[in-house]
């Protein structure tokens, strides 16, 4: 009886939101636009309750000793031996995310009132916040790797949209626009990745493993097949988690509203590539060549991001930064295989990094707070590295950390232009060929457009 | 001594002459440059205070050239102003009227000039062209009149048309010969001038804009130079300058792989070889890019004003860098221009190998015609109801249509903007005039006096006082009390000047702990508490740190962080008591007096505190200014005020102007020592004014976000005065809950239905809640000043829109007092007006945009996300509800006295001769106003001659958001005087 209770509570995680996210796009879609009030009152209440739900099925879970529950929601297709089944996993992996992702998105939904009071896109930031929750909760409950992937789409769709929040501006269009190619390079890697576990294991659900605190993805028996999938799956968490050398986007990404950047790149949202690792335990440990690349990929962005965080001026870049830090710390553990760790890294830092990017505007007035407590201008923490570095080197790595490690141009450069260039050639073959069928004069179309790159 | 040869001498000199050159060009854009200082200390200002030589109208406009903004409010706004008639048809005939436009008929039986403008002012209509304009004449416009055509101006076109083309004629014929006639006489388009800076050039030719390129680089470098702590790593080499820095950083090489910047290294070694300084840089980077001599100026300019925000930091740190939060490096703007132009030049350089786009089309044959314009006379023809009869002549239609295009935007503009504020000066002339002719009963024995600010938003609770307290006087003087000192605060890390802008303080005032131990030791708590505050913030950011940190104490955050999005002012409480317990606050008293003869100086070149003989002038003057030294209270409170809140980068936009964006708390407490001071008793009372043996004066400070009212030294109060003091205390917390009411009515996000205690609860929360971008209204209702005895506006309901000074022209018949009060007053009142004004009118341009997306960089200032300009002016939230009005200054005199004022202060006479305000003379004698017109005092006319009386100010504004006119409020008119 009470396992049915939780089975609903579970659907309500992911169901709650999707309410709310239905009632805002109803109403704007029947054009009947609803007060401020009303649209913060529909996200509050359908987060407390998925919220709820999950606290409540944690407490029955720790209360009964179950270490999980699954909920089946139905069969996408079946076709001769090859079968979809949907379903929701509640576990010691996905409960600490449901819980954390249903409660930051509520509050921040919360906050966002008075913070967007009055702004033109007040139902929109809504709207998408809703859309985000939904997306992370099937991420984080998702029983295979198939209905993760949709709500790995809806976030980083949002994530996207909301970096260009303020898109009477161009800069914002243009970060959310980079974000999102970052996001859809790397959604490659998660969709080869379900084909190929499909292809070798005819499934991408995530079973009970033996050795590991929660069900994971069932990896492949070969060890060539693991270490694919494996790294297809690395390529998706890289991209999500902002990690060497695709991390570029990040700091681009604070041009959005303050909570937006809190509950995306301070939370939520650049954890779910350790999520995604996580849940494919099983495979890291069947491909220790992944486990490598894992632990390397994590140990360069955190040295990465330590060094340009420590040279950024402002407090939002310096906070996106010191947040790819300690993902990529988090990669570093999971790679080594301290997973709980991993885990309890995962939820103290979204909850300080949540706190720091909230309180980011008001700098000024903590700084000078410090100040007067410290009786003095705030210490200079810089000492010890001009210590530790030799002071030749200290131009070099100065600028090496101000330009941000020169990534952005070595993309730009180096893999998009070439691109670029050869899309523009082929563009050109194109229309000399379809001159030619026409026999028309080809006047060149405006080829300005989309050849400048977004830098 | 040996002479150089001629040759060398002839050449030396070209360089000087460079230089000389060089040097007056920066000097030239240094000055159009914003003049914001760091944000941390925000000074209010005239955001064209560059062109205060100007006429306003002329100065907004050539400003707006220059910078591409805004110089008045949108067509849109006026349109929507017209539409809520907040200008009527009389304001429009009123200032049309005034500009005095020829009235004979401009065509045969059609208006006159004066008569086109008014009608034209009467409909803000769309500039339609292109191809909309194409669709609307194939599609509409010619087969209907235009919806704001009235029945009359219909019937007379279609009447013209019968006359013009015989026999029955419909609109459709009607119109489409009207617009055949007017269509011939399209005026050319202006030539649009292509940018003089190279980068323009570069633009029109390769369609690559390298500002994109060059601006990012130094939006870092400039964040690096200037940090103020940040940053985790400081900029090396910066102390050289930022020239040196930028030299030492990229002239190494393996520098940034982007391809235009491949040479730079090189560049950069090759300039410091030659060893070239700033200005050498700049004039080899001018030939560079192929600048010649001729137009350096221009280039310079249009280079600098292109990143203004961090240019203007620099400059300003450059001119005042004791303004530093911390300390300046060595600012020079020509080190950011050498830089600058260097990047540059190698940007261009890069660009230029490769191809040009195509040339650009061929020019059509045929100059290019304005027809928005011919549409628009279209338009105004019909409203005007002229048709093809009276525009048969070709000469009358060409004279027609160039009439319609001569009144253009900006011209319509600024009649609009004329039009809106005579609204707003009438009902405020109006107003007073009516209050006062009704009478106010003076107060004749006041049991107490309060002292505020001028600013505008004490207006209210000085109003509360005198309804709860009708024997409350209240007086209205310059915030800083008269006291120009420098402070520094218990817990401070240095010290602030607490003055106007104008004035350097020369006394440092310190606040000490009357009790050294107890104090030492909480001193030891507080900075406890702070390096751990510190640690742990500082960690969290950093590798090791930050990873022991979050996995081990971080889920420790989510009791802040639900406290603080939930529920704001109970975490704030609890943080504000945990604090309190753990360090207490001792108390303290300010070290004010120095020996006479003292005059040693300290580090920053300061004397420590002011002399008896100092003190009693101070004291004095603020008692013979404000007029209250005859009829001293025996309780004389002395209030500052300042602002506190969250989330606001701007949060010293909001302090006291009039101690130049700081808190005015200490000026009062400061005052009221001084004037307490036995010493300077004795001294007042051998030349006056004496304060009688049983005055006391106390200090407070008001918190305008949170209508806190604290008070100092009350422990100094003597026994005879303590009753007092409770029962003022009393009527203070009543008017302060109020005073939290009224403003309560201007935030959407109050309900209209709270009450008195609610209210204050809700400006408490606001203050300190890390999602709130509007902890209070700031000056955003700024209007009024006026200057004169309270008596003329006791009772009166000016809607904390009014600066309230204190001055009694009857013991002034010379001006003495007032020449000096206005030269203190008018440019703090006309800074905080004129900045909100062009914050208002422009946003992006003037003002720095949304808030919301704001990021604070280097501690100086914000930016638009992750790397933008430095953003200078007000924020949209701040100035939403303003009203974009020139400060109405009314000040009791005799318009010949203001005329003989003017004449002696050049500084007062620019800002009123060229209408930076719009300045009125209230004659104490005839009781008359009259309105200065720019070259002399105009009398004014009045509309209106009743005023709406209300019993207290809650009946006036219960249930309204907006602003509100004046109203009589009868509570504080009960003096119990006869």
């Amino acid at each position: 009886m009470t396992e049915a209770w939780i089975q609903v509570a579970t659907v309500l995680c992911v169901a709650a939101p999707g309410v709310a996210f239905a009632l805002i796009a109803g109403a704007e879609w029947m054009r009947f636009p609803l007060q401020e009030r009303e649209v913060v009152r529909i996200v509050g209440v359908c987060f407390s309750v998925a919220t709820l739900a999950v606290v409540g099925s944690a407490g029955w879970m720790l209360h009964a000793g179950v270490t999980e529950v699954r909920v089946p929601i139905g069969d996408w297709f079946e076709v001769a031996h090859h079968g979809f089944s949907l379903a929701l996993v509640l576990d010691r992996l996905s409960l600490p995310f449901a819980a954390l992702g249903a409660a930051l998105v509520g509050l921040i939904g919360a906050f966002s009132q008075r913070y967007l009071h009055r702004e033109r896109g007040f139902r929109r930031f809504y709207l998408l916040l809703s859309l985000f929750g939904l997306g992370v909760e099937l991420v984080v409950l998702a029983g295979s790797l198939d209905l993760v992937f949709f709500g790995w789409e809806l976030v980083g769709l949002t994530s996207a949209l909301l970096i260009a929040f303020f898109d009477e501006r161009a800069a914002p269009v243009r970060h959310g626009l980079r974000a999102f190619l970052t996001y859809r390079v790397c959604d490659l890697g998660l969709m080869a990745a379900v084909v190929w576990l499909h292809h070798t294991v005819s499934s991408a659900e995530v079973a009970p493993h033996a050795g590991s605190e929660w069900a994971g993805l069932v990896a492949p028996e070969g060890a060539l097949d693991a270490t694919i999938v494996g790294a297809l799956l690395v390529w998706a968490a890289m991209g999500k988690s902002a990690q060497v050398p695709l991390g570029g986007w990040l700091p681009r990404a604070m041009e959005g509203p303050t909570p937006s950047s809190a509950v995306f790149y301070g939370a939520l949202s650049i954890h779910l590539g350790p999520y995604l690792l996580l849940r494919a335990a099983p495979i890291l440990d069947r491909a220790p060549i992944v486990a490598g690349l894992v632990v390397t990929i994590g140990a360069l962005t955190a040295t990465h991001a330590t060094f340009v965080g420590r040279v950024q001026t402002d407090i939002k870049s310096a906070l996106a930064y010191a947040s790819m830090t300690q993902v990529g710390l988090i990669f570093v553990e999971i790679g080594l295989g301290f997973r709980f760790l991993a885990l309890a890294h995962i939820v103290g830092h979204a909850c300080i990094r949540t706190l720091q990017l909230l309180r980011a505007p008001s700098i000024l007035h903590d700084n000078r707070h410090l100040e007067q407590a410290v009786g003095s201008h705030l210490p200079r923490p810089g000492g010890h590295l001009e210590r530790m570095v030799p002071r030749r080197l200290q131009p070099w790595l100065y600028r090496h950390a101000l330009e941000r490690g020169y990534f952005d141009s070595l993309l730009a450069d180096g893999i998009l232009a070439p691109v670029v260039r050869l899309l523009r050639g082929v563009d050109r073959v194109e229309r000399r060929w379809i001159a030619l069928l026409e026999g028309g004069d080809d006047k060149p179309a405006d080829e300005g457009s989309g050849s400048r790159v977004a830098r | 001594m040996t002479t150089p040869p001629p040759r060398m001498l002839k050449g030396r000199s070209a360089e000087e002459r460079d230089r000389d050159h060089l040097r007056d060009a920066v000097d030239h854009a240094r000055h159009l440059l914003p003049t914001q200082a760091p944000i941390r200390a925000f000074v209010h200002h005239n955001t064209l205070h560059a062109f205060e030589d100007l006429p306003f109208d002329e100065a907004v406009v050539r400003a707006a050239e220059l910078l591409g903004t805004e110089p008045y409010e949108r067509e849109e706004a006026f349109g929507a102003h017209l539409e809520r008639q907040r200008i009527t048809s009389s304001d429009i005939a009123a200032v049309v009227a005034a500009a005095g436009f020829s009235e004979a008929p401009l065509v045969p039986g059609g208006p006159s000039p004066r008569e086109l403008r008014a009608l034209r002012l009467h409909h803000a209509l769309e500039r339609v062209e292109g191809p909309a304009l194409t669709w609307l004449l194939e599609e509409v416009a010619l087969s209907d009149f235009h919806p704001e055509v009235d029945a009359p101006a219909r019937a007379r076109v279609l009447d013209s048309a019968r006359r013009a083309l015989g026999g029955a004629v419909d609109a459709r014929r009607a119109l489409t010969e009207l617009h055949a006639r007017l269509a011939p006489h399209a005026p050319a388009l202006p030539v649009v001038h292509a940018g003089t800076r190279p980068r323009d050039r570069v633009l029109a030719s390769h369609g690559v804009d390298v500002d994109e390129w060059v601006h990012p680089l130094m939006y870092r470098l400039c964040g690096a130079f200037l940090d103020q702590g940040l940053s985790y790593w400081a900029m090396p080499a910066r102390d050289a300058g930022l020239l040196s820095a930028f030299r030492a950083l990229y002239g190494k090489p393996f520098g940034p792989p982007d391809p235009w910047l491949r040479g730079l290294p090189a560049a950069l070694a090759e300039a410091q070889a030659a060893g070239r300084d700033a200005e050498q840089t700049v004039i080899a980077s001018l030939d560079a890019l192929g600048v010649p001599h001729a137009r350096w100026d221009e280039v310079i300019e249009a280079t600098l004003l292109a990143i203004r925000g961090w240019a203007g930091m620099i400059a300003q740190l450059e001119a005042r860098p004791d303004r530093a939060p911390v300390k300046a490096p060595p600012c020079r703007l020509m080190d950011f221009l050498a830089v600058l132009l260097t990047l540059e030049a190698q940007a261009v350089k890069h660009v230029l190998r490769s191809e040009p786009i195509d040339a650009a089309p061929p020019r059509p044959s045929a100059p290019a015609t304005d027809l928005a314009v011919v549409y628009e006379a279209f338009l105004v023809a019909q409203l005007a109801g002229i048709g093809p009869a009276e525009l048969d002549d070709p000469k009358d239609a060409r004279a027609f249509v160039h009439e319609v295009a001569a009144f253009d935007s900006v011209s319509r503009r600024r009649l609009w903007h004329r039009a809106y504020e005579r609204h707003h000066r009438q009902h405020v002339l109006d107003g007073l005039l009516a209050h006062d002719r009704l009478g106010v009963p003076a107060i004749a024995a006041p049991r107490a006096q309060a002292v505020f600010c001028i600013d505008e938003r004490e207006e209210s609770l000085r109003r509360h006082l005198e309804e709860v307290d009708p024997t409350m006087e209240t007086v209205g003087a310059l915030g800083f009390f008269g006291v120009p000192m420098a402070y520094q605060g218990l817990t401070d890390v240095k010290p602030t000047a607490l003055c106007p802008m104008a004035i350097r303080p020369k006394h440092l005032v310190v606040e000490e702990p009357i009790e050294e131990a107890g104090a030492r030791s909480a001193a030891a708590r507080r900075r406890l508490v702070g390096k751990v505050q510190n640690a742990s913030s500082v960690g969290s950011q950093t590798f090791v740190r930050g990873g022991v940190l979050s996995a081990t104490l971080g889920l420790a955050a989510a009791v802040p962080l639900v406290g603080r999005v939930l529920f704001p002012r109970l975490a704030e409480r609890a943080a504000h008591a945990v604090e309190h317990l753990a360090v207490g606050s001792p108390p303290t008293r300010l070290r004010i007096e120095r020996a006479e003869g003292d005059d040693a100086r300290d580090e920053h070149g300061l004397l420590s505190g002011f002399t008896v003989f100092e003190m009693t002038a101070i004291v004095r003057r603020v008692l013979t200014t404000t007029a209250i030294g005859g009829r001293l209270a025996p309780l004389v409170v002395v209030v500052g005020h300042g602002s506190s809140s969250l989330n606001n980068p701007h949060e010293a936009a909001y302090d006291c102007g009039a101690t130049g964006g700081g808190r005015g708390g200490p000026n009062a407490r400061a005052f009221c020592a001084m004037a307490n001071h036995p010493g300077v008793r004795a001294a007042l009372a051998a030349d006056g004014p004496a304060i009688p043996e049983g005055t006391w004066f106390l200090a407070g400070a008001h918190d305008t976000a949170t209508d806190a009212v604290d008070w100092f030294d009350v422990d100094l109060v003597p026994a005879g005065h303590r009753a007092e003091l409770a029962r003022v205390q009393t009527v203070f917390g009543t008017a302060r809950r109020l005073d939290a009411h009224e403003r309560c009515r201007r935030f959407e996000s109050a309900p209209l239905s709270l009450d008195v205690d609610r209210a204050l609860a809700h400006v408490e929360g606001r203050a300190v809640d890390l999602g709130q971008p509007r902890p209070e209204c700031g000056h955003a209702t700024n209007a009024i000043c006026v200057i004169g005895r309270r008596d003329r506006t006791r009772g009166l309901f000016l809607d904390r829109r009014a600066f309230l000074v204190s001055y009694d022209p009857s013991g002034d018949p010379d001006g003495q007092v007032l020449g000096p009060l206005l030269a203190a007053v008018g440019p703090v009142g006309a800074g905080i007006n004129l900045e909100y004004y062009f914050s208002f009118v422009d946003p992006e341009g003037y003002g720095c945009g949304s808030k919301l997306p704001h990021n604070v960089t280097g501690l100086v200032g914000v930016m638009n996300g992750h790397a933008s300009d430095l953003r200078t002016g007000l924020p949209w939230q701040m100035v939403e509800i303003h009203e974009p009005v020139r400060l109405l200054t009314i000040v009791e005199a005799e318009p010949e006295l203001l005329v003989r004022i003017l004449a002696r202060r050049p500084g007062v006479a620019r800002v009123v001769h060229n209408q930076w305000i719009q300045l009125v003379a209230w004659s104490p004698s005839t009781r008359k106003m009259s309105v200065f017109d720019g070259t002399r005092f105009v009398p004014h006319v009045r509309d209106a001659r009743t005023i709406k009386t209300v019993a207290t100010s809650v009946d006036h504004y219960r249930g309204e958001r907006g602003h509100l006119g004046c109203a009589r409020v009868e509570a504080a008119l009960r003096t119990g005087a006869p």
